[in-house]
C-alpha cells in the first residue's frame, strides 16, 4: 500500500529520520534512544532551522549596530589580531 | 590579506550559477583557504583541512566539517570583509539601520554559501542569487498551460498523496521551504541537505557570535572619540 508512490518505502523514511535524530543535537537530547515519530522529528528540525534563522538575524542586527559605531579598519586588525592569538 | 578577499567574492557574483561548481572555483577557495590559514599562522590546520577537505568527499561525515575550527576561521575572514563592503555601500546613501543589517544577512549567507564549496543543493540556490529563482518561477507560471494539467493530474495525484501520511507530507514541505533551493526534493535528498544546512548555520551563528564578541570588546577597549 505504501510503495505504491515511489521507491522510497516507510521503513526507508524512518531509516533516514533515525539518522536526522542522530544528528540534531537537541533531539538527542529530548529523547535518549526512544523513536520519535517522523512528523514530530521534522516539526522539531523545522523549529530548530527557524530558529537559527532568528538568531542570525541577531547577530546581524547587532554587528551592524556595532560596526556603526566602530572604524571598521581597527575592527579588522582587531579580530585578525584576535584570531592569531586564539 | 584584504584584496585577496575582495576579489574572490566579487567574481562569484558573476559566474553563472551552472559553473559555481566548476574545479576552477574549488580550487581557488582552498587555495584561498590556505593563504589564510598561512598568515592566521597555523598552517597545520588550514593546509591539511584544505587538502583533507578536498580529498575526501563522502567518507567523513558531511556534517563534520563544519564543526573544524580552519572552517570557522575562514568563513570569519570572508564575513567580515563581506561586511566592510556592506558598510561602503550603504555610507554614500542614507540607509537604515534595517537595510544594513539586511544587507549584512544576506553577505553573511551568501559567504556560508561560498563555505560550502558548491556541493550541496542549498548553497548552490543561494549563490545563483534570488533573483535567478524568482525569474524561473514566472517563466514556468506563464508556459504551463494550466487548465490541461490540472485536469489530468487531478486523477492521478489523489492516488499518490494517500500513499504517505499527510502530515509527514506537510511538514516535509515546509522544510522544504526553509531550506533553500529544496522545495521540490524527494524525502531523503531533503533531509541529507536540511542536516548540511543546519550544521553550517550553527557554524555562522558560532561565527558571528564571535565576531559581536570580539567587536564589542575592541570597542570598549578602545573607546576612541568619533
Amino acid at each position: 500500500m505504501s510503495s505504491r508512490r515511489s521507491r522510497i518505502s516507510e521503513e526507508e523514511i524512518k531509516e533516514l529520520i533515525s539518522n536526522l535524530q542522530f544528528l540534531l543535537p537537541e533531539s538527542r537530547r529530548r529523547q535518549a534512544a526512544t523513536r520519535v515519530s517522523a512528523a514530530k522529528l521534522l516539526k522539531e528540525t523545522c523549529n530548530y532551522i527557524e530558529s537559527l534563522h532568528r538568531e542570525v538575524d541577531d547577530l546581524s542586527d547587532r554587528l551592524t549596530e556595532l560596526l556603526a559605531t566602530m572604524d571598521i579598519t581597527s575592527a579588522q586588525a582587531e579580530i585578525v589580531r584576535s584570531l592569531l592569538r586564539s | 590579506i584584504l584584496v585577496i578577499l575582495s576579489t574572490p567574492i566579487h567574481s562569484h557574483r558573476s559566474i553563472p550559477h551552472s559553473s559555481i561548481t566548476s574545479p576552477a572555483n574549488r580550487r581557488w577557495v582552498v587555495g584561498f583557504e590556505m593563504a589564510i590559514s598561512n598568515a592566521a599562522g597555523d598552517p597545520a590546520a588550514g593546509n591539511e583541512g584544505g587538502g583533507e577537505r578536498k580529498r575526501k568527499r563522502r567518507e567523513d561525515p558531511p556534517v563534520a566539517k563544519w564543526r573544524t575550527e580552519g572552517e570557522q576561521k575562514t568563513y570569519s575572514s570572508k564575513l567580515i570583509e563581506a561586511i566592510r563592503r556592506v558598510r561602503r555601500s550603504s555610507a554614500a546613501e542614507a540607509a537604515t539601520d534595517h537595510s544594513r543589517s539586511r544587507a549584512v544577512r544576506v553577505a553573511a549567507d551568501r559567504a556560508l554559501a561560498v563555505a560550502a564549496r558548491g556541493r550541496t543543493r542549498w548553497s548552490r540556490a543561494i549563490l545563483s542569487g534570488r533573483k535567478l529563482k524568482l525569474w524561473v518561477r514566472a517563466r514556468a507560471c506563464r508556459r504551463k498551460p494550466l487548465g490541461n494539467i490540472t485536469a489530468a493530474s487531478a486523477s492521478y495525484s489523489h492516488t499518490t498523496r494517500k500513499s504517505k501520511p499527510p502530515a509527514l507530507e506537510r511538514k516535509a514541505r515546509v522544510l522544504g521551504r526553509l531550506v533553500p533551493g529544496c522545495r521540490k526534493l524527494p524525502l531523503p535528498t531533503l533531509l541529507e541537505e536540511a542536516s548540511d544546512y543546519i550544521a553550517a548555520l550553527e557554524m555562522q551563528v558560532r561565527a558571528m557570535s564571535a565576531i559581536a564578541e570580539i567587536l564589542s570588546a575592541a570597542g570598549v577597549a578602545a573607546a576612541e572619540p568619533m
